[in-house]
């Protein structure tokens, strides 16, 4: 529903592109030139959380380092990746790798809630059926970075995140927490996505009208809501507030689109709906994503490549076998072996897109230069559902506050994933002595 | 010795406990006995003193039961599945747990001196009641997932009101939603030419059906937004390089409800000729099928483009076959007469030369009057009046009906139309926090739901979505409530269409089968699995519910029956002979191993891994969905996998189990678990029967001693056993269907009332309706606690 000034339409930029605009239907997309984003002399800092459910397989099976596909190692000219993450090459002087990670805040989830406290390092209170653990990193960083964009930040995923093998539930499969009570929605239809990226309307006139409409329909919602709550206990006036206060985000928000100018942007049209060919449905998230960040309509990413728990096949790369069954591995080593090119796979659409992010420029630099990115799991040994050591990696310059070179860090044994994620924090200029069960930061990033 | 002592102990107890018993004939056994019991079998553990659990049993007053319900609820649950004593550990035996059970049920239920009723918080619709009510109200036909994100889900219930949250993402997507619905129900005279592809492998839809007689076809429901000309494109016919299917001449039909607007011939000498002449003649017979004109009016319509069938004189292969149809989608080598179908889809392009919007079902039920009889703004206040009021679930104030009128006025003081201006409105209305949110106050100084609460609260139930004009004009005028009056509503919205939801939204999803497409059998040990054979499960299995949920047979019926739905393909990966044709009909069994939901292939693939079946998951869902017992997951740093070691001599699921029974903190709760999956060995993991293990080479042991120390063999006498208490069974489903109705997880508190429903029920042979009426009539549906 967002408006934004896009001048050109959508079918007038189809036969613009001509052919280029076949298939795959995003590549089009990427502006040439500078990236609009930025005019301002200080670049804006962007983040994103891609998440890669059951682990990886790293020096904690049966077979000991040996089997190790996960870990890099050394750091500057010695710093050597590791075979799942070798498709990072070109972007190596950009890599931080984590070892000794913990989240003692998943300990003894069985995937239901192994998600959401990748980013919350908190023990969410599941004996509850309203949701209520605590606010996810992601969302404290857009409330800092990514309020002046039309979205302050967009959670998406590859499939639905219901996790049907364990119980049906839902509310800590998320990534995102926007509070301690409310869970964010993974978005998986690539459609709305770009609903919420570009909103709806062809020509000036339509989207006026549409703004309009929304506008006082947005006004009909707070008299009525207000109305309501006269009517209501405590309770359920705080379940209303929560209500208000979304209405009053998307009135913001309408705001910022409408004075949002993304006419240099070719912008093809919307893609139909998820993607029956689980390569091109991630690969198309990853062109959404990246759009966002060169038109500059959020900075702050989470995104879940595949659902934990999921049972996917990856016939793509040859492998038949469904991932959550597979990942209880029992240290069969073809077992292992599928897992890690399951896991490289999903590193290399991850290099992907970060040959977008490190094409574009930004600034005096490009827009990878002043990203961060996390990309890991919230699990180690698939096969044990435990979660020390966790794979983890940052990738990206951070506006300048990340030290560049690569490196592999071999952190003191259990060091809390939260010193990782407040150590972000501060770089961001956050005052803030704790994050989770944080004992401290990194200081070597 | 120590273990010695401990076994002598219990064998003297047993002799005591039995003595008692014979003295104890013709009465129920009073509380020292349980608590002689509770001291054999539990407080071992769960003392004051080791706590273990968090649970201490020793200090409890049986004669106070009701003061600590709360605990012995749980108790009850864990003896009733046998879940403790942990397996391994001396069993009481089942009299006396029977005796117990049935003393504290009773101590519980006539005692009972918790809370009456829960606090459900104020909650939004769901994305399918939000669809269901759009139906009803402005009769759109949305696609749920296709215009809202996900809700939250508690045990597999997406209606839960404490996990329906908003977020800005919801939010934007419903006002989106409003727009587009308003849209699409009032029409545009002039639409803009829009084009929608229907593509064959998204469109196998099996509520819709290809008609009789023809074939290779796609069926579907499209929304034409004005009267005027479409034009039909088909993108392809398979009329590649190989295209044998132009051997023989067969013709290619367009219906649009029902009425056939298109024949056309494809085939034979002159299009093998113009084949022949390579792209520029293949060409020339696509164009044929390209832009088909037709006339239609606006509204939402049922187009059907298919093959005739031939007789079965010229083709001999008129019986579907899965390998052939796997064959076909992929080449044209399947045999004469069966190669002809649709490749990749159908896309509809329109309106051309628009003439206006006709009489819809959509603008019948918002054009309430007519702007031409009456004085305009008068009737776009009546239109909205009707439309709140129903929306709203209650009746409108007058301020309410000028507010959301301002909306016409706003749209015609800008030039729109009269039509326009009630799209705003319905927009408006659409939006409205008092459309999406249902509260429940309760009457002024009580606990009880008024009329109109109630009346939702039931038709949310039964339908999915608001009440209809009786319901709510019965509920206005505090008919409700009056004797009688709820149950004649009950039998009447059982009846209706609409309860289907019941089928879909709450049987479907309890028993975790709404999501069979997540299930990937793998396609190296399964080859004949398809698509086409996994909507087949689902048809299967949703038909045999509404069979017996919504004919009102005895619930029982579930596990046991000995009807279900085939058509041949589904026959066929049954192994069973005599029905032909891919239509499904109601079909009686004779195979026993395929009564009831446990020979059903969509329960046995659910409950399966891609490449194995899963004694443990077969279990862990009996136990939990169908006995209401469910286990506890495993912990953390628990190696959980039984895969075969490469290499190793493949062995069968039950030798791997095994390794279970070596540990003890396996064993405790994979003795319940596994034992009653083990019996079901004889289906593979998409649910097909079998003898033989073909990856362990060895034939199937489907033996097992049930944890209540029973010895089965197979499926059959698994599900004898668990037909046998039938009470057990329809107490889960009365807990998970008093969920769903009420919106909530059941406490403790609300127990002594689901087993009140379950008694009653039983004089009524466990009818559907006799549960609904008895949750309809509880405190637990009725009352309302304050916060």
């Amino acid at each position: 529903m967002f408006i934004t000034k896009k001048h050109i339409s959508r079918r007038a930029a189809l036969k613009g592109a001509g052919v280029a605009l076949g298939l795959p239907l995003l590549d089009a997309m990427i502006p040439a030139g500078t990236a609009l984003a930025q005019t301002a002399a200080v670049p804006k800092q962007r983040m994103g959380f891609f998440y890669l459910p059951h682990g990886a397989i790293m020096y904690n099976t049966a077979h000991g380092p040996v089997m190790d596909k996960w870990t890099p190692s050394g750091s500057g000219a010695n710093f050597k990746l590791s075979p799942i993450l070798a498709s990072l090459e070109p972007y190596k002087k950009y890599v931080s790798s984590f070892g000794n990670l913990e989240n003692a805040a998943t300990a003894g989830s069985v995937h239901s809630f192994t998600p959401s406290t990748w980013l919350s390092c908190t023990r969410p209170d599941t004996g509850r059926t309203k949701a209520h653990m605590a606010v996810t990193l992601d969302q404290v960083i857009s409330k800092i970075i990514s309020q002046d964009t039309p979205l302050p930040s967009l959670e998406v995923s590859s499939e639905t995140i219901v996790q049907t093998s364990a119980g049906n539930n839902s509310i800590y499969t998320t990534l995102s927490f926007r509070d301690a009570d409310s869970p964010l929605p993974m978005e998986t239809n690539p459609r709305k996505v770009f609903l919420q990226l570009f909103g709806e309307g062809d020509t000036p006139q339509e989207r006026a009208a549409i703004g309009n409409q929304t506008n006082s329909i947005l006004d009909l919602i707070l008299e009525d809501t207000k109305k309501l709550q006269g009517r209501l206990g405590n309770g359920d006036r705080a379940v209303l507030d929560g209500y208000l206060e979304s209405v009053r985000e998307i009135e913001r928000r309408a705001q910022l689109a409408e004075a949002k100018d993304v006419s240099a942007l070719q912008i093809p049209t919307a893609p139909v709906g998820e993607q029956e060919d689980f390569a091109e449905q991630v690969k198309l998230m990853f062109d959404l994503i990246a759009l966002a960040y060169q038109a500059d309509l959020t900075r702050v990413v989470a995104y879940v490549m595949a659902a934990e728990g999921t049972n996917r096949t990856y016939n793509h790369i040859g492998i038949p076998d469904a991932f959550h069954p597979m990942s209880h591995h029992a240290n069969d080593l073809e077992r292992l072996n599928k897992l890690a090119k399951i896991q490289t796979w999903h590193v290399e659409k991850f290099a992907e897109f970060l040959a977008k992010m490190a094409a574009t420029p930004d600034g005096q630099g490009t827009l990878l230069d002043h990203s961060v990115f996390m990309f890991g799991s919230n699990m180690s040994n698939s096969d044990l559902h435990n979660n020390y050591p966790e794979p983890n990696i940052l990738v990206g310059g951070g506006n300048g506050k990340m030290k560049l070179g690569g490196q592999h860090l071999v952190l003191p044994e259990k060091t809390p994933i939260a010193n990782l994620h407040l150590t972000l924090l501060q770089k961001l200029g956050v005052e803030r002595d704790k994050f989770g069960d944080s004992t401290g930061i990194i200081s070597e990033i | 010795m120590k273990r010695l002592l401990f076994a002598s102990a219990v064998l003297v107890l047993m002799a005591y406990l039995s003595l008692f018993e014979i003295r104890a004939v013709g009465q129920t056994a009073g509380p020292d006995q349980h608590r002689a019991m509770l001291n054999t079998y539990c407080t071992g553990c769960h003392n004051n003193r080791a706590k273990i659990g968090g649970l201490a049993l020793d200090g409890l007053d049986l004669q106070a039961a009701a003061d600590s319900a709360e605990t012995w609820e749980k108790v009850l649950r864990k003896l009733r599945g046998h879940q403790m004593p942990p397996p391994g550990s001396p069993q009481p035996p089942q009299k006396d747990l029977d005796s117990f059970a049935a003393w504290m049920e009773n101590t519980l239920d006539t005692r009972a001196n918790g809370p009456k009723a829960g606090h459900v918080p104020i909650q939004r619709m769901n994305r399918i009641e939000y669809a269901a009510s759009v139906k009803a109200l402005v009769g759109v036909d949305l696609k749920a997932t296709d215009v809202l994100p996900q809700d939250g889900q508690v045990d597999g219930f997406d209606n839960i009101a404490a996990a329906l949250t908003v977020s800005p993402a919801f939010l934007s997507q419903y006002i989106t939603a409003a727009r587009q619905v308003a849209s699409l129900a009032i029409g545009n005279p002039n639409p803009r030419v829009g084009s929608t592809k229907y593509s064959i492998a998204a469109n196998q839809n099996p509520d819709l059906p290809l008609p009789l007689g023809t074939r290779g076809g796609i069926r579907f429901n499209h929304n034409f937004p004005a009267d005027g000309e479409y034009r039909i494109t088909i993108n392809d016919l398979g009329v590649g390089i190989y295209a044998s299917t132009l051997e023989n001449q067969s013709t290619l039909a367009i219906m649009i409800d029902d009425k056939t607007v298109f024949r056309g011939s494809i085939g034979g000498p002159e299009d093998w000729a113009l084949h022949a002449k390579g792209p520029k003649g293949r060409a020339q017979i696509m164009e044929r099928f390209s832009k088909i004109p037709v006339q239609v009016e606006a509204g939402v319509h049922d187009v059907v483009v298919t093959f005739i069938d031939r007789s079965n004189v010229e083709s001999p292969h008129n019986i579907a076959d899965p390998f052939f149809d796997a064959l076909t989608l992929s080449c044209s080598c399947a045999p004469p007469g069966r190669r002809n179908r649709l490749i990749d889809g159908v896309v509809v392009a329109g309106p051309f030369n628009p003439t206006g919007v006709s009489r819809t079902a959509s603008r019948d039920l918002i054009f309430v009057c007519n702007p031409n009889a009456k004085e305009e703004s008068s009737c776009a206040r009546q239109i909205t009046e009707n439309l709140a009021h129903r929306a709203f679930r209650r009746p409108v104030t007058a301020d309410e009906v000028t507010r959301l009128t301002r909306f016409y006025e706003a749209s015609r003081k800008n030039g729109g139309s009269f039509d326009q201006g009630i799209e705003q409105v319905v927009a408006a209305v659409l939006a409205s926090p008092n459309f999406l949110y249902r509260g429940i106050l309760g009457a002024p100084g009580g606990l009880a739901l008024t009329d109109l609460e109630l009346a939702s609260r039931l038709s949310f139930f039964l339908w999915n979505t608001g009440p209809d004009e009786e319901l709510l004009r019965l509920a206005e005028a505090g008919g409700l409530t009056k004797s009688g009056a709820m149950e004649r509503q009950v039998r009447r919205m059982l009846s209706d269409p609409k309860a289907s939801s019941l089928v879909t939204n709450f049987a479907m999803k309890w028993l975790n089968l709404d999501s069979l497409e997540s299930v990937k059998p793998d396609a190296v040990l399964f080859p004949g699995f398809t698509d086409q054979l996994r909507r087949d499960f689902s048809t299967e299995v949703e038909a045999f519910l509404r069979s017996i949920l919504l004919e009102d047979r005895n619930l029982v019926d579930l596990l046991t029956a000995d009807h279900t739905f085939l058509n041949d393909r589904l026959a066929r990966h049954y192994g069973l002979s005599g029905v032909s044709g891919t239509q499904f009909r109601r079909v009686t069994l004779t195979e026993k191993e395929r009564f009831g939901l446990l020979g059903k292939a969509a329960v046995l693939m659910r409950t399966s891994y891609a490449d194995r079946t899963s004694p443990v998951l077969r279990g862990a869902w009996v136990l939990d969905r169908l006995m209401g017992t469910p286990p506890t997951p495993p912990p953390p740093d628990t190696a959980t996998d039984l895969s075969q070691k490469a290499g190793e001599q493949p062995k069968t699921v039950r030798a791997r189990l095994e390794q279970h029974r070596d540990k003890a903190s396996c064993n405790m709760c994979h003795g319940v678990i596994d034992p009653i999956g083990l019996p079901l060995e004889n289906f593979d993991a998409i649910g097909a029967w079998r003898t033989v293990d073909s990856q362990a080479k060895a034939s199937i042991d489907a033996s097992t001693v049930l944890p209540n120390g029973v010895a089965i063999d197979g499926v059959v006498e698994l599900r004898a056993q668990l037909a046998d208490r039938p009470a057990r069974f329809v107490t889960a489903l009365t807990e998970r269907l008093t969920m769903y109705a009420i919106n909530r997880k059941l406490e403790y508190f609300d127990m002594p009332q689901v087993r009140a429903i379950v008694r009653a029920a039983e004089k009524a042979n466990y009818k559907l309706s006799s549960l609904v009426l008895g949750i309809v009539n509880s405190d637990s549906f009725r009352m309302q606690a304050p916060e």
